[in-house]
């Protein structure tokens, strides 16, 4: 029952980011949909994450026309890795969501431009860097609302369903 | 995990290096434009208000500074009402005939699918495509009047727009009160919209606060411009004259503000 309401969610997010959000200049700098996707990857784990990512970016590429699979590659990563870190070490604590978008929109920001420097598009790191504190900035004010939103959509999985996870003991 | 990334890699290659998934990726993006198109419709009353609630704490001075541009600006109708006749008049005698202008195009309105997404895409998404009649290389202007950029990649009924400020667009422009200041607008540095008014001779005076438009095709080149003569470009906000430089450095603040487009006109050349 998970995935069609991750789907729904991320749907709804990157509508709303897509058509509404950006038209705030502020909001080109952040990503309401990086932080959703961070927070479900958190709260399922990694295998889930990874799924989420790469459907999520294929929506984004879609709709903004650009090259497929180039957000994709990205947010796949992050939701795999994001959901790693759930699954290993802190999903119950409370920086955990902080620390995942804190750390992904900087690796997010430099994984773009790195793409697009593989792939012969201009690539202007000053503007990413220049962009990037207030960009990281949003993102975490965002987290606040959005992680507990979606933590009451998808409430931690009872012990025995986290059978592929390290729990930490202490 | 590996799969994902290995699927990720193969779309990015074959959507990259040829057009095989171009008809796929049309095809999702006309199915997804009622969405986008919905969710911008739930969401204007409350960007209506919050506009009227902003606009209201600068309404007063903002008034009378339009106030007095107006009487300058009737003045100036006047004077320019004049000599358009008389150029109308010329030209019919002359049997003179120039560069194609924006009469030589017809207009196909479109809404502003998708805004730039990051800092540092410079490109929109707009509900028109070849069924329109919309080309790859169409001039795209703000219903204002100010140029926004050119259509980069077409589908049936939507397409890609790169403005302006984009790295990789290069517009031939003109001072409109010193016609003889010809350069190309480009993107600026930093992260705002300024633009920079390149190749222009330390020769023709160029001042602040001038028009710069398109220049149109000049003279009779292998490769004429795609834009027509006399689309507003933007306004001249700094001027430097340095002597070590060939050219003079030009700012120039653009007309459109392309983060908050909502709709936008493309240009089709009349066949």
């Amino acid at each position: 029952m998970d995935a069609p309401k991750a789907a729904l969610v991320l749907f709804v997010v990157a509508l709303l980011q897509l058509a509404v959000l950006t038209e705030y200049e502020p909001f080109r700098t952040s990503s309401i949909v990086l932080v959703a996707l961070l927070s479900i990857a958190l709260l399922r784990g990694s295998i889930f994450g990874a799924v989420a990512g790469f459907g999520t970016g294929l929506l984004l590429d879609t709709a903004t026309l650009g090259t497929l699979g180039l957000t994709s590659l990205l947010l796949t990563v992050g939701g795999f890795w994001i959901g790693r870190y759930g699954e290993t070490t802190a999903r119950d604590r409370f920086h955990a969501p902080f620390v995942s978008v804190a750390v992904v929109t900087v690796l997010y920001s430099f994984g773009q431009i790195a793409l697009q420097f593989v792939l012969g598009e201009p690539a202007p790191a000053g503007l990413v860097a220049h962009a990037l504190p207030l960009g990281l900035l949003l993102n975490l004010v965002l987290t606040l609302p959005v992680y507990a939103l979606i933590r009451r959509l998808f409430p931690p999985l009872e012990l025995g369903d986290r059978v592929r996870e390290v729990r930490l003991l202490g | 995990m590996g799969g994902l990334v290995l699927l990720s890699l193969v779309l990015i290659t074959v959507s990259f290096r040829s057009s095989a998934l171009d008809g796929v990726q049309g095809t999702a993006a006309s199915i997804l434009r009622p969405f986008e198109i919905a969710a911008d419709r739930v969401s204007r009353p409350f960007r209506d208000t919050a506009g009227w609630v902003h606009g209201l704490a600068s309404a007063k001075s903002e008034n009378a500074k339009l106030r007095q541009k107006v009487d300058q600006l009737q003045q100036r109708l006047v004077l320019d009402e004049g000599a358009l006749q008389e150029n109308v008049y010329l030209r019919s005698q002359l049997g003179y005939h120039g560069p194609p202008s924006i009469q030589n195009f017809s207009r196909v309105n479109a809404t502003v699918l998708t805004n730039p997404q990051s800092a540092i895409d410079e490109s929109i998404t707009i509900a028109a495509g070849t069924k329109d009649g919309v080309r790859i290389g169409a001039p795209v202007i703000a219903p204002s009047g100010g140029l926004v950029g050119k259509v980069a990649k077409t589908w049936g009924s939507v397409a890609r727009v790169v403005l302006l400020t984009d790295a990789q667009s290069f517009v031939t422009s003109m001072d409109l009160t010193h016609p003889s200041a010809v350069g190309i607008i480009r993107r600026g540095g930093g992260g705002s919209d300024a633009l920079i008014f390149d190749r222009v001779p330390k020769q023709p005076n160029v001042s602040v606060g001038d028009t710069v438009i398109t220049a149109g095709s000049l003279g009779s080149g292998a490769l004429p411009s795609m834009f027509p003569r006399g689309l507003r470009v933007g306004t001249v906000t700094s001027v430097s004259n340095l002597d070590v430089n060939t050219f003079k450095t030009i700012q120039v603040e653009p007309f459109v503000n392309f983060a908050t487009l909502q709709s936008v006109i493309v240009l089709v050349a009349k066949q």
